[in-house]
């Protein structure tokens, strides 16, 4: 008989976890009645129908799209043209974008809260807008490996210098042929920037508030008024992810077997 | 003579402006005013005092220290193993595999709370279902306990630890292994000589990355129970966000607090790393 | 029986035959070269020797006992990879010591016969080394090392010399080769390169296609192609048809097989005996190759390369024409139509 392998049990065991709450979440969601029995007592799409006719919802989910949309696009051209021409022209300088990058992970959204509220809060400024700014430097490690990598692997360095000595400005050169090559690796990272963005809760929690809710806002107020209702907006997130999820495997892999097949 | 590129300055102003408003500002800030008596006086220790004299802020470093240390070790051991395990699947199936896995990195903060009260809350899944076999864990185990809060941080640091292990085994090549077997070692033996100290300084690289992530997280202990897990980034929240009982300039002492600690975790991952691997260096 | 001997070995992946029906024997002491393109076979066949891949069906015999299916670590067999696969977390001696540990040597003599060892491959000083602080020569002398000092009954080398420059591969091949007579060790090498294997082997088999298409002595391989396969792998020999040769010298009497090869080097600007073959072309083409001189001579329609030392210090020109002579034992039948 064979045995069952440590790593081959640990893996059952890590997957089984991982997929318990989802499912659970799932099946709350389509639950009739579900408070002493195992198994729920019936399937039903109430909830879902409720959340979807409950203005509240179609608000907090609108502002979290547009926060964390805006905030994407924002963070994209911000931060992609600065690493481009660093590292482009001042690779040297690389060195400060990565000790950037570490400090970020050194100081997790809650400490930042602290610092932007000293900062910021009571001046006439809305918070929402510092949230959006401390988002734009939290995406800074992602969009900077992203931008990295596709950099790299286009060797941006002698493309700009071949179209240079063609008689190409340095934004033309940008434009017309960085731009291009890099679109489906920043694609990739803009897609992960906004699925993190769409989840974040901290910030946004402790700087604004109520004042501002978005999705994560409003399943918070919801776990203690309806356990259905809250899975029903659960489900919808988790599917929300699981599309960007694809979309970024899709694309991910067309940039990668461009690069194969040359 | 150097080359006056202006693109150079046209990109990266905003981009240090953008650092300098939301990054270096706030903290700079924050530090100061850590220093500061409440109200806007003076310098002062005051705050840093207090932390290390109130054995309620002391508790929370510990409790916060236990939970992500524990958190941390957990995930790590189970997806070593995990994370080896996916690297024998077929090729397309490993891909597949690593993206329900990055998917479910998203479950974090406050679904992912919400998922764990469906499954072992007062009325869950679990908890039901134990009553109707006789079991009766209502005393020995709640989700509200810190034995509950522990299997939701375990939940989060999984994924990470399996998405920042798998690529470490693509350093172990095959013919390390063949060499190792026409030497005479079992596969027992490779593991223990040469894969695991070739994994190990990746180990304990992940390990930081997870206690790091589990000292700042706190959006999970916050849905369960608001304010009453005392944990670090609780406290901190509830000291600057708090309207009656707001008291910023000891939830910045408290952050720079915080914030020493996961910088010295990653100070001390590299310093290992270097220790560990003396052929790397 | 000879001390290594394969017989009747097939292997197939995905239903693709990768080696076919293939008898081998090494004898005590000697090296034999495994040459052929990639992708003929070559490698699977070391890896089924040594165990770490199995084959379909077939005996493989090492020292008169049938090891086929016996275990790679109980093979007593040494491999040098084309990779090095050194263990990067170990120094150079731990990486020499490592087999002597897993088969539970005594520490002292450990120490003895890894020190013989790196006196032995030339690495002395560099003991305590990692393998990324080495050079590829230097890491290869540890593979070497390392797959010796256990003192296996067979060494095999997957193109050990492969990823290095070719004047470390010259100097390294010597060194293999005395290595290998010192200790008196049955080794089979794996290589494309047909100079490396001239250069060091005492016998030579060549692959395609799975099989072994002729075997023998660099110097029989080298002057009696069988086929025409080997005669172009082998050198740059130019392949004649039957019909080609007859219209460039009606007279001589051939042998009835379909093709002839004539090595570029034995075309002569003089004639050594009345019997040679006069050819007389075109010149196409000179590319001057140091030493050599190689001509692109067109006989009517019929290219033929033709390598002269480089003596003179003034090229004949394209378009010239130019007379050659040519033995007529240099003309090689090739005997084998297949591969």
């Amino acid at each position: 008989m064979k045995r069952i392998s440590l790593p081959s049990l640990s893996f059952a065991l890590v997957m089984l976890y991982l997929f318990l709450p989802v499912a659970a979440t799932i099946l709350y969601s389509l639950a009739t009645e579900w408070n002493s029995t195992v198994l729920p007592e019936g399937l039903t799409g109430k909830w879902f129908a409720e959340l979807y006719a409950d203005p509240r919802f179609l608000q907090a989910f609108g502002r979290s799209f547009l926060l964390s949309f805006l905030t994407t696009v924002v963070a994209v051209v911000i931060i992609v043209p600065a690493v481009f021409s660093i590292i482009v022209y001042a690779p040297r300088m690389e060195r400060l974008v990565q000790i950037l990058v570490m400090l970020t992970y050194a100081v997790p959204g809650v400490i930042m809260a602290v610092g932007l509220i000293r900062t910021y809060s009571g001046n006439g400024i809305p918070m929402v807008i510092i949230t959006a700014g401390a988002y734009l430097v939290g995406l800074l490690p992602y969009l900077y490996q992203g931008t990295r990598n596709s950099l790299l692997a286009m060797q941006a360095r002698s493309l700009m210098e071949a179209a240079e000595l063609l008689g190409a400005s340095h934004w033309q050169a940008f434009v017309r042929i960085i731009v291009p090559n890099i679109m489906s690796g920043i694609f990739v990272s803009s897609l992960l920037s906004f699925s993190i963005l769409f989840g974040e809760f901290v910030l946004i929690n402790i700087l604004v508030g109520g004042r501002y809710e978005t999705l994560q806002m409003y399943l918070y107020a919801k776990l203690s008024s309806s356990g259905h209702v809250a899975s029903a907006i659960t489900v919808t997130y988790f599917v929300l992810m699981a599309i960007i999820t694809g979309l970024v495997v899709k694309f991910s892999r067309r940039s990668f077997t461009r690069k194969e097949v040359p | 003579m150097k080359r006056f590129v202006s693109m150079l300055w046209v990109t990266t102003i905003p981009f240090f402006a953008m650092i300098a408003l939301f990054l270096l500002v706030p903290l700079l800030s924050m530090i100061g005013g850590s220093f500061q008596a409440e109200g806007g006086g003076g310098f002062t220790f005051s705050h840093y005092r207090e932390i290390f004299s109130n054995p309620y802020y002391l508790q929370a470093f510990e409790n916060s220290v236990l939970i992500s240390f524990l958190s941390a070790l957990i995930g790590i051991v189970v997806a070593v193993f995990a994370a080896y395990a996916i690297t024998r699947f077929p090729h397309s199936l490993q891909q597949r595999i690593l993206v329900i896995t990055n998917l479910t990195s998203n479950f974090a903060g406050i679904p992912l709370a919400f998922a764990f009260i469906v499954l072992l809350g007062n009325s869950g899944l679990f908890v039901l279902l134990a009553k109707q076999l006789g079991i009766d864990f209502g005393q020995s185990f709640t989700l509200y306990s810190w034995s509950g809060l522990t299997l939701v941080y375990i939940y989060f640091q999984l994924p990470l630890a399996i998405m920042l292990l798998y690529p470490l085994y693509h350093a172990i090549q095959k013919q390390w292994m063949e060499a190792a077997e026409l030497l005479g070692a079992s596969p027992w033996k490779f593991w223990l000589r040469i894969g695991f100290p070739v994994l190990l300084p990746g180990i304990v690289g992940t390990f930081s990355i997870l206690f790091a992530n589990a000292m700042g997280a706190y959006a999970s202990a916050y849905a369960l129970t608001g304010s009453n897990y005392n944990l670090v980034p609780i406290r901190i929240g509830a000291l600057v966000s708090g309207d009656i009982f707001a008291r910023p300039e000891l939830g910045s002492a408290l952050a720079v607090l915080l914030g020493l600690t996961l910088t010295a975790a990653l100070l001390v991952n590299e310093w290992l790393t270097r220790k560990i691997r003396r052929d790397l260096s | 029986m000879s001390y290594v001997q394969i017989e009747h070995l097939s292997k197939s992946f995905h239903g693709q035959h990768v080696l076919q029906q293939l008898d081998l024997a090494i004898e005590k002491g000697e090296l034999v070269t495994l040459l052929g393109p990639s992708g003929c076979g070559k490698s699977t066949l070391l890896r089924i020797l040594s165990g770490l891949t199995a084959s379909d069906t077939g005996m493989i015999y090492i020292d008169g006992k049938n090891v086929t299916d016996v275990s790679p670590k109980n093979r007593q067999i040494g491999m040098v990879f084309q990779s090095y696969a050194l263990f990067p977390n170990l120094t150079v001696s731990q990486n020499i010591a490592f087999g002597l540990e897993m088969n539970k040597i005594s520490k002292t003599e450990i120490q003895l016969r890894v020190q013989e060892m790196i006196e032995l491959v030339g690495l002395v000083g560099k003991e305590q080394a990692y393998p990324r602080e080495l050079s590829g020569g230097q890491q290869q002398r540890v593979a070497l090392a390392r797959s010796l000092v256990t003192r296996p009954k067979v060494l095999l080398l997957d193109e050990p010399l492969s990823a290095l420059d070719a004047q470390i591969r010259k100097n390294l091949q010597k060194q293999l080769r005395m290595i290998q007579r010192e200790l008196n060790m049955t080794t089979v090498l794996v290589t494309h390169d047909q100079e490396e294997a001239m250069a060091v082997s005492d016998r030579i088999y060549i692959m395609n296609g799975g099989r072994i298409v002729q075997h023998g002595s660099p110097q029989e391989i080298y002057t009696q192609p069988r086929s025409e396969f080997v005669a172009r792998f082998i050198g740059n020999y130019n392949v004649l048809t039957a019909e080609q040769l007859k219209r460039i010298t009606p007279n001589l009497s051939l042998p009835a097989v379909e093709r002839f090869a004539i090595r570029p080097e034995t075309f002569r600007e003089q004639p050594l005996a009345g019997e040679d073959i006069c050819l007389t072309g075109n010149i196409a083409q000179v590319t001057m190759l140091g030493n050599i001189t190689r001509y692109e001579l067109n006989i009517g329609d019929i290219p033929v390369l033709v390598d002269t030392l480089h003596l003179s210090f003034e090229q004949e020109q394209i378009g010239t024409t130019k007379t050659l002579y040519v033995s007529p034992k240099d003309v090689i039948p090739l005997y084998d139509t297949i591969a």
